[in-house]
């Protein structure tokens, strides 16, 4: 955990330029080696340590250009990832998506922080590389192998509202023989949202009495020889219970998610192979819970892949990842027309990057996708990066990206009974972007980075539940998604004081563009409901020692509730607060932190247009043990 | 969700109302004392819907004026809207449990007086007012899985609390007050057939009347008949005797005749013949002489969300809703079917008061 750490476009750059032309082997799971062009932003270790008590939802809305449409506390909070809906983000776990196959999504509130080791955002559309979703962007969730020795943590997190979350996580790492080396990590949270307001109004609009409870369980096991095999195993058990009106018999709402994911995956050298199994359960009911909707899909999917690499003299280094993956498809849903369906999808892929001496930076991938009773569309796409400065203080990088992407319709859009429309086709998108990154080192102490990127994103055959059908599922709409975004940071150092801060505003214009009946001329041209034109992040911190004071500031305009723009919830503003130490024993750490959330107070509404929570207050405490010194291990 | 698919059904009965009331004289102060209200339903689980309003000369109008004049807005689908004389209440049904309300209001001006919620007013539709102190809510109730605890709140307009609960199983809807009786009924999402009769001096059940399926109170005919809509009957009814013939609107017992307005002689019913969970549909009218319903030639070949006749102009108003996501529209028409112009207003317009 370090102060450097918490400027990411630098690291990016520092990461990207460097020339690297001997082989390498792509340990990652998601080859984001091939996302030439597209924005990929990482969050630093900082952020997700002082997130780790947090939803991905919260961790995402201070720190990315992401919007997200919000329920209520601890309800559900789904993505708007530029200008898209929340179908159009691809959320990858290891590789592997992990949206909701009935729905198409993800609910950002049942993914805590603590789930996963590492996240990175990456803008823009990547199906050519990540498949179907990928269409405003994706984020990829990893798991990490520990480094060698014992890591030890326990936490909690107090907060107002009665509200707490707990967690404790064992990483490991050690030699099991001359060749072979295992690490892994335990990981188990518990959240209680109990939601007690102390006002059950603010301003004549009402909280919604809410609670939800999340539990999950992290296993990660690596093993590794010496000889270039690597063995890896990974399962998330999570589960989530919504209550809506808890203390209202008869009106009361459940909602419970449980995923139980696994994978296991095997590389040997250039040869990696992978299998997967996640099973989704939605129960839901209202009032007398003796009968509850369910819904189950089992989700079997394996991915076979081969790297390539040449080095041809001055042309530079050449490197192809050719693969393919199958995804099976077992649902139970009881609105569906059969008692169990079953789909079958499969991928082919073709990954090329090419790297010239003078630093140009080319990837160019296809992929065809194979879906049961049809075809959706080849997806391709060209990422170009190059170096137009390269000084010592200062670096420019221009980048760009032409994709083609797309999203494979969900089983609920396919198979809901009568509403359904079993050869619904798939969205396509056609994505265009380009960007400059920079980086400014001003002195010793102090150092800036700034981007800005500007895309152009046109999704044809949006899927739209048509109520002049009787809300059948038809491919009415046409959605076109344009913006910019402005990302700057800066790190700096005043005497035994370090700084820094870093700033991103985003402008995003995403309209309906296709007329499908009399009707729909109100809405062509109007900005999509709840994707906010002007959003924005701060995020500030100066430390001392072991001392740290840090300020997130979120600002979202207004988010239009009707697709005719005739009805809006107010933008808003909030500010957090953190102060946070460390006390050190040895081998043994405890890091306090308080946290005054909202500290304006400021008012406003959620989706439900129910009031959100005033000002509130948390104490997170965090016990560690670590076998080994310090720096070891950075999560 | 079952509420969103038939939000449609319109309180035939607040147009009665309104406009006996509009028989008062001199002209009272406030910027909503002539003109045309809207009950919106909004999007049901994003609570936005409203009371959207406009003067019958302009064409344009205010989505919600409630929120125009009180700062915040209603926070829930409007089901029902009653005024008499100054004062106007507002059937406010939220997606969540005990959010529910009836907000009292100044109908000259808008401005908030009280807010009666729950647990006393629970998934409140209609709302008629039975005297200038006392207020009728129909309310489906707590439990609107079986619709086995729905009532018809009282309120006393002095206190503007609820004195009690007159218990009406089934899913008590659409309420029509008159010759000193309290007519309601219940909605067709159940296999209710009672119309329930009270007695409005007493607030007792004096009556319940079988039907073949879920009752609607239409209206009190040029001829002293009660008129009353059941699936795809429609039925004129003795208010003495409770002797009844009824009129049929086809033979597909699937579909579901709602949406009741009276012309203004009082001699004409227009309603909405719907299918697929009121999602399909076309317009018709019956006369109240007629010994058979015309459904070949629809009146208007067209869906509505509501139904309900200006008593000043007699000019039909009708409720257009392309999508609960965006503003839906009051059209006008002639009383020979043709269209004479439209009004934004907001989403899922279902029923109309008019001052």
């Amino acid at each position: 955990m370090t102060a450097i750490g918490f400027s990411i476009p630098g690291k990016l750059i520092a990461q990207k330029d460097t020339i690297q032309l001997a082989p390498v082997v792509v340990k990652g799971f998601v080859p984001e080696r091939f996302m030439s062009g597209l924005k990929v932003q990482k969050i630093d270790s900082v952020t997700m340590s002082q997130f780790r008590f947090q939803n991905l939802a919260d961790l995402l809305l201070y720190n990315t250009a992401i919007a997200f449409k919000n329920y209520g506390p601890g309800q559900l909070s789904t993505v708007s990832f530029r200008g898209t809906s929340a179908n159009h983000t691809a959320v990858l776990w290891n590789g592997l998506n992990i949206n909701s196959p009935t729905l198409g999504q993800s609910d950002f509130s049942t993914i805590p922080v603590a789930g996963f080791d590492q996240v990175s955002v990456q803008y823009g559309s990547a199906a050519s590389i990540v498949g179907t979703d990928a269409v405003g962007g994706s984020i990829l969730l990893n798991s990490v192998a520990p480094a060698h020795g014992l890591n030890v943590a326990i936490g909690r997190q107090q907060e107002s509202f009665n509200n707490s979350q707990t967690q404790a996580v064992a990483q490991y790492g050690t030699s099991l023989s001359e060749n072979w080396g295992l690490s892994g990590k335990t990981s188990a949270y518990y959240g209680s949202m109990k939601n007690r307001f102390p006002d059950s109004t603010r301003r004549d609009a009402r909280l919604l009495p809410s609670e939800s409870f999340q539990k999950g369980l992290v296993q990660d096991l690596f093993f590794k020889s010496k000889n270039n095999h690597e063995i890896s195993a990974h399962v998330w058990l999570t589960s989530n219970e919504l209550t809506l009106n808890p203390r209202n018999l008869a009106g009361r709402e459940l909602t419970q998610t449980e995923a139980y994911r696994t994978m296991l995956r095997y590389q040997w050298k250039d040869f990696s192979v992978r299998t997967s199994w996640v099973r989704d359960i939605l129960d839901y009911a209202t009032g007398d819970y003796s009968t509850l909707d369910h819904a189950v899909t089992d989700k079997l999917a394996g991915r076979v892949e081969k790297d390539f690499h040449w080095n041809v003299g001055s042309v530079g280094s050449i490197q192809v990842k050719a693969g393919g993956d199958w995804t099976h498809f077992r649902t139970r849903v009881t609105g569906y027309e059969k008692p169990e369906i079953t789909e079958n999808r499969g991928d082919l892929f073709l990954l090329t990057r090419w790297q010239s001496m003078s630093g140009l930076l080319v990837s160019a991938n296809l992929r065809q996708a194979f879906v049961t009773r049809y075809q959706p569309p080849f997806t391709p796409s060209l990422g170009v990066e190059y170096p137009l400065i390269r000084r010592v203080n200062y670096n420019l990088k221009i980048m760009g990206s032409v994709a083609r992407s797309y999203r494979v319709p969900t089983l609920n859009e396919r198979y809901w009974k009568v509403l359904g429309t079993p050869d619904i086709k798939p969205e396509s998108g056609f994505n265009k972007e380009i960007g400059i990154e920079q980086r400014f080192a001003l002195n010793q102490s102090h150092s800036f980075t700034a981007s800005l990127t500007g895309y152009h994103n046109r999704i044809k055959n949006w899927t739209y539940w048509n109520p002049g059908q009787s809300f059948k599922v038809e491919n009415l709409q046409e959605v076109l998604a344009r913006g910019l975004e402005a990302q700057g940071g800066w790190n700096g150092t005043f005497g035994v004081f370090k700084t820094g801060a870093r700033a991103g505003y985003t402008y995003t214009r995403s309209s309906q563009e296709k007329v499908y009946d009399a009707y729909a001329v109100d809405i062509i041209g109007k900005q999509l409901t709840y994707v906010p034109v002007h959003s924005g992040n701060l995020n500030a911190f100066v430390s001392y020692q072991k001392v740290r004071l840090s300020c997130q500031v979120l600002g979202v305009s207004r988010r239009f509730t009707r697709t005719d723009n005739s009805l809006f919830l107010e933008g808003y503003a909030l500010t957090n607060l953190l102060a946070e130490t460390t006390l050190d024993w040895n081998k043994t750490q405890v890091r306090i932190q308080g946290q005054v959330n909202n500290i304006g107070n400021t008012f406003y509404l959620n989706v439900r247009n129910n009031a959100m929570p005033g000002r509130s207050f948390a104490v997170n405490l965090l016990f560690s043990y670590k076998s080994q010194s310090k720096n070891v291990q950075e999560n | 969700m079952k509420k969103q698919l038939t939000q449609g059904i319109l309180a035939a009965s607040l147009s009665i109302i309104a406009w006996s009331c509009n028989q008062s004289d001199p002209k009272p102060k406030g910027s909503y004392t002539d003109g045309v209200f809207v009950t919106t339903m909004g999007n049901w689980s994003d609570n936005n819907g409203s009371l959207s309003f406009f003067n019958r000369e302009q064409r344009e109008g205010d989505i919600d004026v409630y929120a125009t004049v009180n700062g915040g807005s209603l926070k829930g689908g409007v089901q029902g809207y009653a005024v008499l004389n100054g004062t106007g209440a507002i059937a406010v049904d939220n997606n969540a449990a005990g959010q529910d309300k009836v907000e009292i209001v100044d109908a000259n001006t808008l401005e908030k007086i009280a807010t009666i919620g729950a647990p006393d007013i629970e998934n409140p539709i209609r709302v008629a007012f039975a005297s200038a102190s006392k207020l009728y809510v129909s309310c489906w109730g707590s439990d609107v899985s079986n619709y086995s605890t729905g009532y018809v709140a009282v309120i006393d307009l002095a206190t503007n609390k609820v004195t009690k609960k007159i218990n009406i199983a089934k899913g008590p809807e659409n309420l029509l007050i008159d010759g000193g009786k309290l007519y309601i009924g219940t909605t067709s999402f159940t296999n209710g057939k009672n119309l329930t009769v009270i007695d409005i001096t007493t607030d007792e059940i004096i009556r319940t009347v079988a039907f073949d399926a879920a009752p609607t109170p239409i209206g009190i005919d040029a001829n002293g008949k009660l008129w009353v809509g059941s699936g795809i009957g429609i039925s004129k009814v003795s208010t003495d005797t409770y002797a009844k013939g009824t009129l049929y609107a086809g033979a597909d017992q699937a579909k579901l005749a709602s949406n009741f307005t009276f012309s203004l002689d009082r001699r004409t019913i227009y309603f909405v013949l719907t299918s697929d969970f009121s999602q399909k549909g076309k317009t018709y009218k019956v006369g109240i002489d007629d010994s058979q319903i015309n459904v070949t030639t629809p009146f208007i070949d067209r869906l509505f969300t509501g139904l309900a006749v200006d008593p000043k102009q007699g000019l039909i108003y009708a409720g257009v809703t392309p999508s609960f996501v965006q503003s839906g529209y009051a059209v006008r028409y002639r009383t020979d079917g043709s269209v004479i112009d439209s009004v934004k207003v907001g989403a899922n317009p279902t029923g109309f008061v008019f001052r």
